[in-house]
């Protein structure tokens, strides 16, 4: 089981408290998205669920806490997506999704034929067998992004986390990406937690969104529900129109007065 | 000898009155002023005999002491241990502090070197300063003594010591015979195999004794004190290997025995490894004739034994 | 886009899905790391002021290899104990130094994951300094347990060094970054080479010892300087080898190598204190020489790939061959006299690389 389960978990960087008593339920195998204004929050609750944050509080996943764990434990139970992630020069991209298999090494240990099969058929999988031996430099945005989520998949961690999938792709490239979660998702029955500024996108895609406002969660549920001008327009001081596309979620379009 | 003195000194001072003086021999009474010219071509006028006269110099120490201008001497610098009764001060040669010298009010400054700015300094505050540098040759010391004879009004002084050693010297070596083939000395420095060669006043001092320096091959590293490698000593064989390591490295025959590979040279066999006061194989005064005393006796035992 | 195999579907254990573009150290390489090195060695043992030929270096080597010794004859004695107690040792302790102060630049510049780390970024080079100032200043000859003072002061002044700088890093951000501990270092390095120029400059009478000991020379003790040495290196070079896959998981960054399940810390402490451990013990007997430990992993980057998998081994193969030839360098140029050792290696590396750098194209690092 892989639900995730934050109670009364709170961060500050130092003095500043940037999370407060966060409460949230996520369920196994659905796809939830954090959305809000900037300074929300958003990728901190994700860092905190990566343990790359300091948090007060309990973090549950799959009913074992965050806490008590060992590095590798999380890294077999999550997987995370950076915004930017860094891109070594002279590394290829086997290599580098190679590294996701990190977690099921020991210290000192090596790659084994099974791992190298087990990368090997996610780089089929997302198209990127070709780039196999190409430098990490040599790669667009698009398939730094692909090559991203491949390593995340090589740890076959059950709790996806990914912070902002979308930032400087293009529409095309945006669906393309949010398509490809979705699929693996439900093949591979992820968890996928997801801080996403696209609103319209995350309604699409999200089973639930939660909103969250300086900190605090200020509503959680299914996009329809979240999704609403008052709300949009309130916590994000912007002047929307919620567009209803009959049976392809809502649309949030910015209104200009 | 009085009159003697006192006829020569009028004599002189007759013909040179006013004039710039002319090197040694000088005479007892003072013969000034005087425009002497030191080791870095630096010329100093002295106006009058100097009485209070600070020496940054642990050579010089020993030269202004041992021609008799000690009484004339107010300070001496940190490393100036000999003679023991010299005025001892913390005053460095090597970090000179113009005012701290200043302070002594002197009339004279006697040095190694123009190190810091140090002739500058002193010249800009209207103290003489004269620069006596190591020596090349035995003759440079002994023009060394007699210059400062000259600076300090003590010229018969300097002038009997230089007398003195040459004629010790020239004892020494007439004891020692002409030996059958030319005999090897290795001097170190330090015990990382530093050492001098002929072109050094310690190199130029074996010179005399007749010995052959293993150092001269190697002036291409170093013109002066170059550093050896440990295989061109070994295989060099020198006859005799003086030690000036004692206080800096700790170095003597039974060290230098265990050192790897060093136990088949000439000199390690027959034991003629020599320690020598570092002070006395570094500086270029009147000691020299002591490090002559003790090597001398060595040399004619390897002359005894290569015979 | 994608082709869906069915939910978790393992590959068949038996298909043959080859995984191209994985960092392997080429045969090539490893063959000609160890070749030079062989050639360097057998220049190192030929060549010297003191003129030994072909056939004397091989019997003197074969009269010490057991039952076969006692059959060799004619051998000179005299040269014989140059080559045995001079010339091979210092081979040997230059393969030692240059192998290991490269291998460690590499181990640096990996837990640092800064092209400019050497294995004395975090003090080692002024805390070995200090160590030796003050023991060829104060204690000179002196031994404790038998063994020298200076090179035992030194490799304690080294750890001192590292040690603090580590004490320093944690009280002020709490090791969490690298960009923390090599400020830490630069504070530490900074204060001890303050006390080591004060120390030197007033202790005049050893001023010229401290200099050729901080510019680096392979001091002949013999055997014994190697067998010093041999263990700390050797442990040393064992643990970054086993870490080299670490090494190259690091290159993503702190964070994200975190949640790769990687724990960083415990890794940069453990790379650190290897490297440092193998560093201070062939600065103690070598001095600091410079340069070794940045030119040769960067110029295998270029040259034959950027990987840990590649650059650790080879680093201790060709940083072996170099410091060995450079040794012999410092012993023939000026013959008999010797040069620092630090004055060839950076008189040679420097050029070196350039050329290389000219030559290859130099992708950012």
């Amino acid at each position: 089981m892989s639900d995730v389960l934050l109670a009364g978990v709170s961060v500050s960087y130092g003095t500043k408290p940037v999370l407060r008593g966060l409460d949230l339920d996520v369920r196994s195998g659905e796809w939830l998205s954090l959305i809000g204004p900037n300074g929300a929050g958003k990728t901190t609750v994700l860092r905190a669920i990566a343990r790359l944050a300091r948090f007060e509080g309990d973090i549950r996943i799959g009913g074992r806490a965050l806490a008590g764990m060992g590095t590798r434990d999380v890294a077999r139970r999550v997987a995370m997506l950076l915004q930017e992630p860094q891109m070594p020069a002279g590394m290829t991209v086997s290599q580098y999704v190679l590294l996701g298999r990190s977690p099921h090494l020991g210290y000192l240990g090596k790659e084994s034929g099974k791992d190298r099969r087990i990368v090997a058929d996610i780089l089929r999988r997302l198209a990127l067998d070709e780039f196999a031996s190409r430098s990490l430099d040599q790669l667009s945005g698009g398939e730094r992004q692909r090559v991203a989520i491949a390593r995340a998949l090589a740890q076959r961690a059950p709790v996806l986390l990914i912070d902002e999938p979308t930032t400087s792709l293009d529409m095309g490239r945006q669906q393309a990406v949010l398509e490809l979660i979705d699929e693996l998702r439900a093949e591979q029955e992820l968890t996928v937690i997801a801080a996403m500024h696209e609103l319209t996108l995350a309604g699409q895609y999200s089973d639930r969104l939660a909103l969250l406002v300086q900190g605090a969660l200020v509503a959680v549920g299914p996009p329809d529900e979240i999704l609403t001008e008052s709300a949009i327009s309130d916590h994000y001081r912007a002047n929307v129109r919620i567009v209803d596309m009959n049976g392809s979620g809502h649309a949030v379009v910015p209104v200009r007065k | 000898m009085r009159a003697h003195h006192l006829l020569v000194a009028g004599v002189l001072f007759l013909a040179s009155c006013g004039g710039s003086a002319s090197p040694p021999p000088a005479t007892q009474s003072a013969h000034f002023p005087v425009t002497l010219v030191g080791s870095t071509g630096v010329s100093v006028t002295i106006t009058k005999q100097p009485h209070r006269i600070v020496s940054l110099s642990p050579t010089a120490t020993e030269m202004l002491f041992a021609i008799g201008a000690g009484p004339q001497v107010v300070a001496v610098d940190d490393q100036s241990n000999f003679p023991a009764s010299a005025p001892h001060t913390k005053l460095s040669g090597f970090q000179p502090n113009i005012e701290a010298i200043a302070a002594y009010a002197p009339d004279l400054v006697v040095a190694a070197d123009d190190i810091g700015g140090l002739v500058h300094g002193l010249q800009a505050v209207n103290i003489p300063i004269l620069i006596e540098g190591p020596a090349k040759t035995i003759d440079d010391s002994y023009r060394q003594m007699v210059q400062l004879g000259t600076a300090t009004g003590q010229g018969a002084g300097a002038d009997s010591v230089v007398a003195k050693e040459r004629s010790d010297v020239a004892a020494i070596v007439a004891t020692l015979a002409k030996p059958t083939r030319a005999l090897k000395i290795y001097h170190e420095l330090d015990s990382t195999y530093y050492t001098a060669t002929s072109a050094t006043f310690i190199g130029q001092v074996y010179k005399v004794l007749g010995l052959s320096n293993i150092a001269d091959a190697a002036t291409g590293a170093a013109p002066d004190y170059p550093q050896l490698s440990a295989e061109y000593i070994v295989s060099s064989n020198p006859d005799l290997i003086v030690l000036a390591d004692t206080n800096c490295c700790r170095q003597d025959r039974g060290t230098v025995a265990a050192r790897p590979g060093w136990s088949v040279i000439a000199a390690v066999k027959s034991g003629e490894v020599i320690n020598v006061d570092d002070d006395v194989a570094s500086r270029w005064g009147p000691r020299m004739i002591d490090f002559l005393r003790v090597v001398a006796p060595h040399v004619r035992d390897i002359e005894k034994q290569a015979a | 886009m994608l082709g869906i195999f069915g939910p978790r579907a393992e590959p068949a254990a038996g298909a043959l899905i080859a995984l191209g573009g994985l960092p392997r150290l080429r045969w090539v390489w490893g063959a000609a790391g160890f070749a030079s090195l062989l050639i360097a060695a057998a220049v190192g043992a030929l060549v010297g002021p003191v003129h030994i030929g072909l056939g004397t270096v091989f019997a003197a080597l074969l009269s010490h290899v057991p039952w076969l010794g006692s059959s060799v004859s004619g051998v000179d004695p005299g040269q014989a104990t140059i080559l045995w107690s001079l010339r091979f040792p210092r081979v040997v302790l230059g393969a030692l130094v240059g192998g290991m102060l490269a291998t460690a630049g590499a181990a640096y510049q990996g837990v640092f994951r800064n092209p400019l780390a050497d294995p004395y970024l975090l003090g080692a080079a002024a805390g070995a300094n200090l160590g030796a100032t003050l023991a060829i200043a104060f204690a000179p000859g002196g031994s404790f347990i038998g063994v020298n003072l200076v090179p035992l002061a030194a490799f304690a002044g080294a750890g001192a060094a590292v040690a603090g700088a580590f004490a320093l890093g944690r009280t002020v951000t709490g090791l969490r970054t690298a960009t923390g501990l090599i400020l830490a270092g630069v504070a530490v390095a900074a204060f001890f080479n303050a006390i080591q120029t004060y120390v030197q400059q007033s202790q005049t009478n050893s001023l010229r010892q401290v200099y050729s000991w901080i510019l680096g020379r392979l001091v002949t003790a013999g055997w014994d300087g190697v067998l010093l040495v041999l263990p700390y290196v050797a442990l040393s070079l064992v643990v970054i080898y086993v870490h080299r896959r670490l090494l190259d998981a690091l290159s993503v960054g702190e964070d994200e190598v975190v949640t790769l399940g990687v724990s960083v810390r415990r890794v940069r402490l453990i790379v650190v204190i290897a490297a440092t451990l193998g560093t201070a013990a062939v600065v103690a007997v070598a001095g600091t020489i410079a340069f070794v430990g940045i030119i040769v992993p960067h110029t295998i980057r270029l040259l034959a790939g950027r990987s840990y998998r590649v650059v650790v081994p080879l680093s201790m193969l060709f940083g072996a061959a170099f410091i060995v030839l450079a040794d012999t360098a410092a012993r023939t140029v000026v013959s008999p006299g010797e040069l620092p050792i630090g004055v060839i290696t950076a008189f040679v590396g420097a050029p070196f690389f350039i050329a290389v750098m000219r030559s290859t194209r130099v992708a950012a690092l």
